[in-house]
């Protein structure tokens, strides 16, 4: 009985021991693809130093007013540990404005415009009139929206800042949602540990009477 | 997803703050407070580690990145905290690279397999 018991939570350890193993080499090959995207951005902002001039990329260019366009939520997995992940708030008004734009660009009415348009067709000018006007109250709102937008911090160095600034920019970003899946790993691999040292602890108590059982057989 | 999230904290040099603040990761709250500290060579100890410490009792951040030879100088900070919200992530910075050995989380989990948990 005691050593079928003790083969089960010998079992049970080593099925976390391996959890721990994998947590660890999925947290050692993230880190590693961190670390090379960090190297990435600082050298794609010193490229963006290097045209731009060295004190147009430091801290003295950050904004008076800074709103933050990531957020991070935390939720409890399937496992029980705890989960990071980020979200970006830019992303859904950045889209809103690409649609919005395209159709601000293309023109209103389609052919060629008659200036002096014969009274027969005045019935179908109002009516172009109220669409129109349906479609002007669909912008207002997002027009109110853009009047306090979250600014994009590559504005922050200039209207029109070099690629590589860019590009720096959106490795930091791969950084910033990587950093987000490290610490849920971080968090579940100390957990993990955590049940590994109960688990070895209460191998050790069942060691422990197994063989005060056995001794006291013999003793028998 | 229902509410406001929570943020994530920046303590590091120029370049490294400047990059994450790129991201987008960067707040002046309403009482003019950053969640962002740069580090220079005229910054003490003691300012980082308050501002850890700052960090760390503030309920609206989720996770904090500090460069690692930053981190080096508040060890005990960093160790002494073990609670997984915020969660501290230690990364490289341009002159110092991302050393696995001095990693606090890292070091923890190496602690597993150390004689005494062998007793």
């Amino acid at each position: 009985m005691g050593v079928s018991e003790l083969e089960e939570s010998s079992l049970l350890l080593d099925e976390k021991l391996l959890q721990f193993m994998d947590q660890l080499e999925l947290l050692e090959e993230k880190r590693a693809t961190l670390n090379s995207l960090i190297e990435q951005g600082w050298f794609s902002m010193s490229k963006a130093r290097y045209s731009m001039g060295n004190k147009q990329v430091s801290a003295l260019q950050y904004a008076s007013e800074i709103e933050p366009l990531v957020h991070v939520h935390t939720r409890t997995l399937d496992s029980g540990d705890l989960g990071f992940c980020t979200e970006r708030l830019s992303q859904s008004k950045e889209s809103g404005k690409d649609v919005t734009s395209v159709e601000d660009i293309g023109p209103q009415e389609e052919g060629v415009r008659r200036r002096n348009k014969p009274k027969k067709n005045i019935k179908e000018k109002e009516a172009n009139d109220k669409a129109s006007g349906e479609k002007a109250s669909e912008v207002i709102p997002e027009k109110q929206i853009d009047q306090n937008p979250q600014q994009d911090p590559l504005k922050w160095f200039g209207i029109l800042v070099p690629q590589s600034l860019k590009q720096a920019q959106s490795s930091f970003k791969q950084v910033i949602e990587l950093s987000a899946e490290i610490a849920t790993l971080q968090t579940a691999v100390l957990n993990t540990r955590q049940e590994l040292k109960n688990n070895m602890k209460d191998k050790h108590i069942l060691q422990e009477k197994t063989s005060a059982a056995l001794l006291d057989k013999v003793s028998d | 997803m229902a509410g406001r999230g929570k943020l994530i904290a920046v303590i590091g040099d120029e370049d490294t703050c400047t990059g994450f603040l790129l991201g987008g990761i960067g707040e002046l709250n309403k009482n003019r407070k950053p969640n962002f500290l740069v580090v220079e060579k005229d910054t003490s100890i003691t300012e980082i580690e308050e501002t850890f410490k700052s960090f760390l009792t503030r309920n609206d951040i989720g996770i904090i990145l500090i460069n690692q030879f930053i981190a080096e100088m508040i060890r005990h900070a960093i160790d002494a905290h073990m609670q997984s919200i915020p969660a501290v992530l230690e990364i490289p910075s341009k002159e110092h690279p991302y050393d696995a050995s001095k990693d606090s989380i890292l070091r923890r989990a190496k602690g597993m397999f150390s004689a005494e948990d062998f007793r």
